[in-house]
């Protein structure tokens, strides 16, 4: 089990710095780890992709289809692969607290 | 079982375990695993030409030191010497140590690219002795727990990212109503489970669940081709990681599926998404994995399209992208596959300011992202460290866009690009000749 450290807060993360606890997640924990990855301060659209992000694998268990993604906060696709620089698994679903998700991602 | 083997159970491995981990060495007169385990003449050579080696400096991670650990296990039960004076020839027993030694090394240390191979002075071919040790692992149950669920979502759901077919279906159905936008005909198609047609084109899983628009360009292509061709709902997934897992079984099946869907669907061909190792686990291992030949053509969307272009059937634009472009060649494609000169030939059609890396082609730097690196969480720091290599044939390069026909690639390459701020744009083949494709209606 690895550890991060950002700005003081030490979380227990796998090797790719996805939280080891989902349920520990919050919204100060996904303003830290976005500030992680060089998004000084999430923006009402980046907390949208958050937020459905979020909904969706707490009650599915996993993450959404990026068709959702942009379905339920009308953001346009390429527009999301600007907002989170490593993109919608690495970048969003590690922000939303998520496992990281199987598969060449 | 032996004694030697027996007596092997002192530490955590059971006796088991060894058993099977040790089955692959029997090899039962398998010349070419008897040859490449005992020709190493330990000359150095393959250290240079490993990422891994050149970015830590660490000689424990040199190709010679992987082949050294296996074929010390092989002579520990195999070898006259090996077996009643084993200190004497650095033999050692297939315990705890050796076999966690093991996992570090071939799974967390190779991505199987192949450049020692290629290098090594005496034509060893490494590679595929990091298979043979990978195997090993696979039948001791010793593979990473992060791989092995990618392995288990295929086997279980049909696609590495369970992804569900509804939401396959619907993302498809999405992508076909901007194919419909961008060529400007509503009789544009997404085919979907159709029978009879001259293609089936495949995914990987990644492309409908994050990434979408790969589907649409490819789907432009096929437009503009006037092509025959369906997805299926079935079986899409191009990939194949108990290729990476090393479990034969579980490749096998996977592989299977596949050819299956062909006869299911009754298509003509087999078209290969942008995939580098899901094309060589198909269409170079899988006729190995199977035992029997193809009785369809396989190849992948890159000979595809640049048949597309030799036979007229599409045209590109040179005007349409002026910035400076760079290649990255993915091993499995290009160094093991022989897939070189198909995508420069597409690239030299429409784009100006074309740069090759430096190396490139069958020389070229893996990524850092393959062999099922970018699936096992627990070697990122190493993977990362190893992708500084391309970062920075990418920086020399001066290109703004790098195109790499491989989604896993292209996933590393993000990564990359992200980390070491590089600025740049990653695109699949499919995508750069989309994006100059010269749309000509089918049906005005």
């Amino acid at each position: 089990m690895a550890t991060m450290e950002i700005e003081g807060r030490v979380f227990e993360v796998d090797g790719d710095g996805f939280l080891s606890n989902p349920e520990l997640w919050n919204d100060e924990v996904a303003q830290l780890f976005a500030r992680y990855d060089g998004i000084e301060l999430m923006n009402e659209r980046h907390w949208a992709i958050v937020r459905i992000i979020r909904r969706n694998y707490e009650e599915k268990g996993m993450a959404p289809m990026i068709r959702t993604i942009c379905q339920e906060t009308g953001i346009k696709l390429r527009e999301i692969y600007e907002l989170f620089p490593f993109g919608p698994a690495r970048g969003a679903c590690r922000v939303a607290g998520l496992p990281k998700p199987d598969g060449c991602v | 079982m032996t004694n030697d083997e027996g007596r092997m159970t002192k530490d955590q491995l059971t006796r088991e375990q060894i058993w099977k981990g040790l089955e692959p060495l029997r090899g039962n007169g398998d010349s070419k695993l008897l040859t490449h385990l005992n020709s190493c003449v330990h000359c150095g050579l393959c250290a240079e030409s490993c990422l891994f080696y050149m970015a830590t400096r660490d000689p424990h991670l040199t190709p010679a030191r992987k082949v050294d650990l296996i074929s010390s296990i092989y002579k520990r039960y195999h070898t006259f010497t090996g077996k009643y004076l084993p200190a004497l020839v650095h033999a050692r027993d297939l315990d705890e140590a050796s076999a966690r030694e093991m996992v570090d090394l071939l799974f967390g240390a190779c991505t199987l690219c192949g450049r020692c191979t290629m290098h090594c002075s005496i034509g060893v071919d490494i590679s595929y002795l990091v298979a043979v040790g990978r195997n090993m692992l696979s039948n001791m149950g010793m593979v990473p727990a992060t791989l092995q669920s990618t392995v288990q979502a295929a086997v279980e759901t049909g696609n590495n990212m369970a992804i569900p077919t509804g939401e396959f279906v619907e993302t498809l159905k999405w992508m076909e109503e901007e194919v419909v936008d961008e060529v400007g005909d509503p009789a544009a198609r997404i085919p979907v489970d159709e029978p009879g047609k001259q293609i089936l084109y495949t995914l990987n899983p990644r492309e409908p669940k994050f990434f979408p628009l790969s589907i649409a360009a490819m789907a432009k292509i096929f437009y503009v081709a006037g092509e025959s061709w369906t997805l299926s709902t079935r079986m899409y997934d191009v990939t194949n990681y108990a290729y990476f897992s090393g479990n034969n079984g579980e490749a096998a099946l996977i592989a299977n599926r596949l050819w299956n869907e062909m006869n299911h669907l009754q298509a003509g061909s087999l078209v290969l998404a942008e995939c580098g190792h899901g094309t060589r686990a198909f269409r170079w291992e899988s006729p190995n994995y199977l035992e029997r030949g193809f009785p369809f053509p396989v190849m992948s969307s890159v000979e595809c399209i640049a048949a597309y272009i030799r036979e007229g059937k599409i045209q590109l634009d040179p005007e349409k992208i002026k910035t400076k472009v760079t290649m990255h060649d993915p091993c499995n494609l290009v160094r093991c596959g022989g897939i070189i000169r198909e995508q420069r030939y597409i690239l030299h059609q429409f784009i100006r300011d074309f740069v090759e890396m430096t190396p490139g082609g069958t020389d070229n730097h893996c990524c850092g992202g393959g062999g099922g690196m970018l699936s096992m969480s627990e070697y990122n720091e190493r993977r990362m460290k190893a992708g500084e290599i391309k970062a920075e044939q990418i920086r020399i390069s001066g290109a703004e866009i790098v195109v790499t026909p491989c989604h896993n690639c292209v996933d590393q390459l993000i990564q990359v690009n992200a980390t070491f701020k590089l600025g740049v744009q990653i695109k699949t083949m499919a995508e750069i000749v989309a994006d100059a494709l010269i749309i000509r209606n089918q049906n005005p």
